[in-house]
């Protein structure tokens, strides 16, 4: 709208509200009191009996007048009556008798009593030519709006425009505030519920891992030993935000409950479900594989309620069995009766996969899933890797086949597998340096029949060498051979030196050599020790006094998942 | 089993293993260098520490009469254990492509 026209009487008695009136918009008041402030301006600067503020609401295209607390509010169609009429054409509308303008309104004033003799109506229009709503001021107390009125209306109603704006923009920002905090909190309770570190089960390599979406999704897992096994769970809670969160953790801790008061599965499964069922609103439940493995007997006992497909890689075949749910949903509904629980058995190398349907259900930019024959042909072509290498590969998979497409759901994978037992080869070498060839071929041997990978072989090497090397060097010269024994650990080898004809010398005691110094104070010597302990991932010295035997065990896997991917999984969150 | 060769080229190529048992034969062979020396270490499968202080020692004789050792077609594990020992500060070590 144009400039005002100048007041040509100005008073510091007029001027003096409306600097008081621009002083409180600057305020952060909500929108109510906001409002309050606008409408008892108007009235006090132009001498008027009443005022009201009717705002646009761009959803519905209404202006809505909110009266007191307890009322409802009004909402007219955005074009009807003066208020509309002064919101379409963006213009101040002066009326001096309204009975007498057709379009007044005149329901209002029949409503409640009052007699709106006559009115002024003024755009709000912030300072970025937003289109707020419009003020209405009622009755001047002596006689009718004049020109001058309508110019300290007009300056009134721009101050009135920029600050309803801003309040309002305030308000939204906050709302989205609330919202991201609530998200984050939402996320927090899901991430307390995946396991700290990966249980260790002999014979066995478990590996779970967590890729939350940017919105939090409902899913979880738990790998978490029992006396009655290792509790491997995978679920996913419908929805998103805090509800799905809290489920997925009441869930989780009403199991580690249940198992922990020494529950069988079908009770534990049974209870948690009707409990669940009778606690969380209709439209809430929860896709979960739980079940039981019991190491010993190389058996795996679950229900799948709702969770499929469950993939059940043979290892001698290379085939991948594809199960189904069991059951629907935990907390669907109370379960009368419970179908007795599948049942797999392991055989060495087969691995079960549960993985949640925020990778089966990936869609790439043409909108075709990732589904699960991709998770087959990983598996088929990576033998030999660890189930935290395999679920990399995996989730590496689901990402190269989506070409960019959001993730739009948490993925979380779990996979367990039999190992296959690989007993520790040992062998004993001549105390001398002469021997060094022999131990190169001897660790060369294992790693070749064991399946380790080759990238360790290298650092595993020097560790082995360099440690032999100075038990040549400090020995007494004896004629005791030095013993080598060589384990497949999850992931890596591990490898023991056992001298039983030695004094007592801690290598892990011995202080790091300075590499900082110039060459010319650089010593040939004393780098050995300080290379292995760089090398492998942990080291321990053992003597031991009546024997004179030195034992040294060094241990050396390949480091865990593709640096900085946004998993959790062995105790990593990386969020 | 380790080898020590003057190509024609000036270029010196080390092949095998240079671990404990073979430094002595090394340091022998190193001693007769002079002035600035490439090794090319691209058929050097393993160094040990031992390895390491024939290098360090060489690298000191030539430097006190103006020359030095260069490396070139150094591996991946051998480049962890030169810049583990500082020695990447001390010799000129470029990676095999």
């Amino acid at each position: 709208m144009g400039a005002a026209t100048p007041i040509r009487n100005l008073s510091a008695r007029d001027l003096e509200p409306i600097l008081a009136v621009a002083s409180k918009l600057a305020a952060p008041f909500d929108l109510d009191t906001m409002l309050g402030e606008v409408v008892s301006a108007a009235r006090h600067v132009l001498d008027a009996d009443r005022a009201s503020v009717w705002l646009h609401d761009a959803a519905t295209d209404e202006l809505v007048l909110k009266r007191s607390p307890d009322l409802e509010s009004v909402r007219i169609p955005a074009g009807i009556g003066l208020a509309g009429a002064c919101f379409r054409h963006r213009r101040l509308i002066n009326v001096p008798d309204c009975h007498a303008d057709e379009r007044f309104d005149p329901t209002m004033d029949r409503q409640t009593g009052y007699r709106t003799r006559c009115m002024l109506s003024l755009p709000l229009i912030d300072h970025k030519d937003v289109l707020v709503g419009v003020l209405q001021v009622l009755n001047k107390h002596s006689g009718v709006f004049a020109e001058d009125d309508e110019t300290l209306a007009t300056v009134l109603a721009a101050q009135c425009a920029v600050a309803l704006q801003r309040v309002r923009m305030m308000e939204a920002l906050m709302e989205g505030e609330l919202m991201r905090q609530e998200l984050e909190i939402a996320r927090s309770v899901q991430l307390g519920t995946l396991p700290d570190s990966m249980p260790a089960v002999p014979g066995y390599d478990v590996y779970g891992t967590f890729q939350p979406a940017g919105l939090t999704g409902g899913d979880t897992f738990d790998l978490q030993i029992f006396d009655q096994g290792l509790l491997v769970v995978l679920g996913d809670a419908t929805g998103h935000g805090m509800g799905p969160a809290l489920t997925v953790a009441q869930m989780q801790a009403m199991l580690r409950m249940a198992f922990s008061l020494g529950a069988d599965l079908d009770t534990a499964f049974t209870q948690v479900n009707n409990l669940l069922a009778d606690m969380l609103p209709a439209d809430r439940f929860i896709c979960a594989f739980i079940g039981l493995l019991d190491s010993d007997a190389h058996r795996i006992r679950f229900h799948s309620g709702g969770h499929g497909p469950i993939l059940f890689f043979r290892a001698a075949t290379g085939d991948c069995e594809v199960h189904r749910p069991t059951c629907f949903p935990v907390a669907a509904m109370p379960l009368p009766a419970l179908r007795a629980a599948a049942t797999l058995e392991f055989a060495p190398g087969d691995i079960l996969v549960l993985i949640s349907d925020g990778a089966t259900e990936y869609r790439d930019p043409q909108g075709e899933e990732y589904g699960h024959a991709r998770i087959h042909e990983v598996l088929r072509q990576h033998r030999g890797k660890t189930m935290a290498e395999l679920a990399h590969l995996i989730l590496e998979s689901v990402r190269v086949f989506a070409r960019g497409a959001p993730q739009e759901d948490d993925v979380t994978a779990v996979l367990i597998q039999r190992e296959i037992a690989r007993p520790p080869v040992a062998s004993s070498f001549k105390r001398g340096l002469d021997s060094l060839d022999a131990i190169s071929g001897f660790v060369g041997a294992m790693f070749a029949s064991h399946g380790v990978d080759a990238s360790l072989r290298p650092p595993v090497e020097f560790a082995v060498e360099e440690l032999f090397t100075n038990m040549v060097k400090y020995g007494k010269g004896g004629a005791a051979e030095v013993r080598l024994i060589l384990a497949r650990i999850p992931g890596g080898v591990e490898a023991t030196l056992i001298d039983d004809d030695s004094d007592p010398f801690d290598i892990t005691k011995v202080p790091d050599a300075n590499i900082d110094l110039p060459i010319e104070r650089r010593e040939p010597g004393g780098l050995g020790i300080h290379l292995v302990r760089r090398m492998v991932d942990s080291i321990e010295y053992e003597y031991r006094e009546e024997l004179r035997e030195t034992r040294i065990t060094f241990s050396k896997t390949v480091p865990s998942g593709p640096g900085g991917a946004p998993t959790t999984g062995g105790g990593h969150v990386h969020d | 089993m380790f080898t020590i060769e003057n190509g024609p080229d000036g270029v010196v190529r080390l092949a095998g293993r240079l671990d404990a048992s073979h430094v002595a034969t090394a340091q022998s062979l190193f001693d007769r260098l002079q002035g600035a020396v490439t090794l090319d270490c691209r058929g050097l499968e393993y160094i040990s520490s031992a390895g390491l202080g024939v290098l360090l020692k060489t690298q000191k004789q030539l430097m006190a009469s103006a020359g030095k050792l260069r490396l070139v077609g150094v591996n991946r594990h051998l480049r962890d254990i030169f810049r583990y020992s500082g020695f990447d500060q001390i010799f000129e070590i470029e990676p095999l492509e």
